[in-house]
């Protein structure tokens, strides 16, 4: 009997670790944070306009987490969101008065050159991600500052006509597609998930490594720029705090969404989609409830550090490229 | 030699997730004996050793040392004990001194008011390198300024200073070099004298057969049965391991077969800083060409030097007809195939599943308008890795999971996938068990027949001599001597060359 239930519990316990269990939590975690804050405020948050609120808010997060998604599955890792989405938005607000397709090449382009920026001084000169994206978020945030000290930039009423659903969820779910037939049917999510993996195995068999992680870099970074353009079209005018902690915000919902921080062969395309509503859900949750920002970060920051000590495959651990 | 028994274990278990590694293996050690512990890779005896040392917690069963039970927690509670190892891999921590290596977990006798006396501690460490003989270590450098083989040899030094009752040598004589090894063996004389004892795990059973007592043998975590070394022989250990018979063809048989004239690969003048300088030589159609020397003579480099994946490499290597291999991508483009000797690190992608550890160089071929197809690269890595015979649950596991010897079955699958004509093998049976071993033998016997190219560097004398059509012998990062294959080749022959 005694040994019946050992047995048992060693097998709920392998269950419990187990890349099953690990893969399922994003999901779960997800049905229970919904649950919770629908309990929470009494239901509040489930009501067609609540809804509809707390979709407008996922577009531009989830077109971000799908560029870092691929940074993250390299196993490195990307500050520079918040001050590229600022600089990009800027650039678009500016445009936006020659002309809209123009604005949003624009965007696309402010955003794809930060990435190559970080890209190449990551590839070149063999420095860290973590240590780059940092140093470059200060530079353009510091760019965004200057530029934004005497008033507020404002975007062309043309462009803020744009603020319409049904074009921020083609954009959003287009971005998604792509990135998921990249990941998935071409060699470009092999390649990353490789590099991620086992980068010196990787390069000796065959993989561009340099290739594929300025790639990333320049995909993160380009995103972030299109992102920009949803950001605008919704805010219209762009202060010295646009896409303010932004690059955190991407860190948590990817994790949240259960992408190993170690990046490599774990990754999931879903990740992105789960961690991003998770995310939007709980912070919407907290402001509902009323509790002030000191608050809402502490318990954001309880539930991410939970998260992470779960989700973490300590056998990949390494130092974070 | 006294019949005290020194160790008993009784009943020693371990899991790990649904792997079996140890089943209830009880066996005795006598005082003042010299133990061999064999078996083949995944038979138990390293997990089982190091149970024994504290590294892994003990899953089932007991240890008793001298009539007093052992179960120790961790390494140093061991040491405490009585019991040290010497491991397979490095041993030893970067960024320390010699002296701080040596008496790591130790440092008490050298604490006052908790402050280390560095000097005392450097003088106690000095001493102890010039008694064991390795007085050309400085207690007081780095660590890091010395290599893999002198690396080794302060761990001996930790590991035996404080004289502990039983001591492991796990695997340890491969990163050795003649002379090491000579002095590893004098001390386990030694300890072995002072009636303490030595388990020694080794996979090279003549150096077992030479060194030991008596033998313990494992078998997929199980205890067969310990045997007097006097009484054995190699064939008979062979088949105790492996629980059936090993064919006596080991090495392909034939003598003075021919070599085709016609050259595939030519390497020329290439050198790469601080490892080779000016090596020249020429690979031809179905040769196998050996590389042998010291293990940092440089021989190493030359593989990664073809294969183009030194860092800084002067020199051509170039195809028969004339293309320059000067990135990896080119040099698999154009079929040469790189095993590399640190197999965890620059061959397998550990965290990463069979399937696509094998696909990744073939991934262009397989695709088509650079769409992949999921199921038709199952359906190759299946394919790949089942010729090669990988023992898998299927091809989605993760290759960290698997032995040593089924991991090289996944990276010999990957390049025979990809239909590669040269192969550049370095260390290609390195700590792999006997019967995968024979099948990697017989698999290059029929890659050469094929009219496939091999280098094959390698550590091991009697598998150059075995294998290899010609042998390159190199010292100090260049080229020292050059033999046709002969039966009566020597290992002295080529040991004049590379020392």
């Amino acid at each position: 009997m005694q040994k019946n239930n050992n047995q048992e519990q060693s097998k709920l316990r392998a269950f419990f670790s187990s890349d099953t269990f690990k893969g399922m939590l994003p999901f779960i975690g997800l049905v229970v944070i919904v649950v919770v804050m629908n309990i929470l405020t009494q239901g509040k948050i489930l009501t067609p306009k609540r809804l509809r609120l707390l979709l407008s808010q996922v577009y531009y997060p989830m077109i971000v987490a799908t560029g870092v998604f691929f940074v993250m599955t390299l196993g490195s890792i990307d500050f520079t969101e918040g001050s590229t989405l600022g600089l990009a938005s800027i650039v678009i607000s500016k445009l936006s008065f020659v002309s809209i397709p123009l604005a949003i090449a624009g965007g696309i382009l402010t955003g794809a050159a930060i990435g190559a920026v970080n890209g190449f001084f990551h590839v070149k000169f063999k420095l860290q991600s973590f240590i780059i994206t940092i140093c470059t978020m200060y530079l353009f945030r510091g760019v965004c500052a200057y530029l934004t000290t005497e008033t507020a930039i404002p975007a062309s009423t043309e462009i803020k006509a744009l603020d319409l659903n049904w074009l921020k969820i083609s954009i959003t779910i287009a971005v998604l597609l792509v990135a998921w037939f990249l990941f998935r049917f071409t060699r470009v999510g092999n390649d990353v998930k490789a590099v991620g993996s086992g980068e010196t195995a990787a390069r000796f068999s065959g993989v561009r490594t340099d290739r594929v992680k300025f790639f990333a870099f320049v995909a993160a970074g380009a995103l972030t720029g299109l992102a920009a353009f949803v950001n605008v079209v919704k805010v219209g005018s762009i202060t010295a705090t646009a896409g303010s902690q932004l690059e955190t915000q991407i860190l948590i919902a990817l994790v949240l969404g259960g992408l190993p921080i170690t990046g490599g062969a774990k990754v999931r395309f879903s990740n992105i989609i789960v961690g991003t509503l998770m995310y939007t859900v709980l912070n919407n949750g907290l402001v509902m409830l009323g509790y002030e920002t000191q608050t809402q970060q502490l318990i954001k920051g309880i539930i991410f550090l939970v998260f992470v000590a779960l989700t973490i495959d300590r056998k990949a651990l390494k130092v974070i490229k | 030699m006294s019949n005290k028994p020194l160790l008993v274990a009784e009943g020693i278990d371990k899991r790990f997730g649904i792997t079996h590694a140890v089943k209830k293996v009880s066996l005795t050690i006598d005082a003042g004996e010299i133990r061999g512990l064999i078996g083949e890779n995944g038979s138990g005896k390293s997990t089982f050793s190091q149970m024994l040392c504290g590294i892994y917690t003990i899953g089932g069963g007991s240890f008793t040392l001298d009539g007093e039970a052992l179960h120790p927690h961790n390494q140093v509670e061991a040491n405490n004990a009585g019991v040290a190892i010497i491991v397979q891999e490095m041993g030893t921590l970067s960024g320390l001194t010699v002296a701080e290596n040596i008496f790591l977990g130790h440092e008490e006798p050298f604490m006052h008011f908790g402050i280390k006396n560095t000097g005392a501690m450097n003088r106690e460490a000095q001493r102890l390198l010039d008694e064991y003989g390795f007085g050309h270590i400085k207690a007081s450098d780095m660590i890091d300024r010395y290599n893999f083989e002198d690396r080794k040899l302060v761990e001996i030094v930790k590991g035996t200073y404080m004289k502990p009752k039983i001591l492991v040598i796990d695997e340890t004589t491969t990163a050795l070099s003649q002379h090491g090894r000579k002095e590893l063996y004098k001390i386990m004389d030694a300890i072995r004298a002072d009636g303490r004892t030595v388990i020694f795990i080794s996979h090279d059973l003549g150096e077992v057969i030479e060194h030991t007592d008596s033998i313990s043998v494992l078998r997929d975590g199980e205890f067969v049965g310990t045997y007097r070394t006097a009484d054995v022989t190699e064939d008979e250990l062979k088949r105790l391991m492996v629980g059936r018979e090993i064919g006596s063809a080991y090495y392909r048989a034939d003598y003075g077969e021919k070599v085709s004239d016609e050259v595939v690969l030519t390497v020329d003048n290439v050198s790469v800083p601080g490892e080779i300088s000016n090596i020249s030589f020429q690979l031809h159609k179905g040769e196998i060409l050996g590389f042998g020397g010291l293990s940092e003579c440089g021989m190493h480099e030359v593989g990664k030097a073809i294969f183009a994946a030194s860092w800084d490499r002067t020199g051509t290597v170039t195809l028969a007809d004339g293309t320059a291999i000067d990135s990896i991508p080119t040099a698999i483009r154009n079929s040469i195939a790189y095993a590399s000797k640190d197999r965890d690190n620059e061959s397998v992608i550990l965290n990463e599943s069979i399937r696509n550890n094998i696909v990744l160089p073939s991934i262009e071929d397989l695709a088509s308008h650079r769409l992949l197809n999921n199921r038709k690269l199952t359906a190759f890595a299946d394919k790949n890795a089942k010729d090669m015979q990988t023992k898998m649950a299927s091809v989605h596991q993760f290759v960290s999971e698997l032995s040593g010897g089924n991991k090289q079955k996944v990276v010999l699958a990957r390049w025979l996938g990809k239909g590669s004509d040269i192969l550049v093998l370095d260390s290609p049976t390195r700590g792999i068990d006997i019967g995968v071993k024979q099948a990697i033998y017989a698999l290059m016997d029929d890659l050469r027949k094929q009219g496939k190219s091999i280098i094959m560097i390698s550590e091991e004398i009697p598998e150059l001599l075995g294998m290899a059509d010609r042998i390159i012998v190199m010292k100090d990062g260049a080229i020292s001597g050059e033999f046709l294959r002969d039966p009566g080749l020597s290992e002295e022959d080529l040991i004049a060359k590379m020392v």
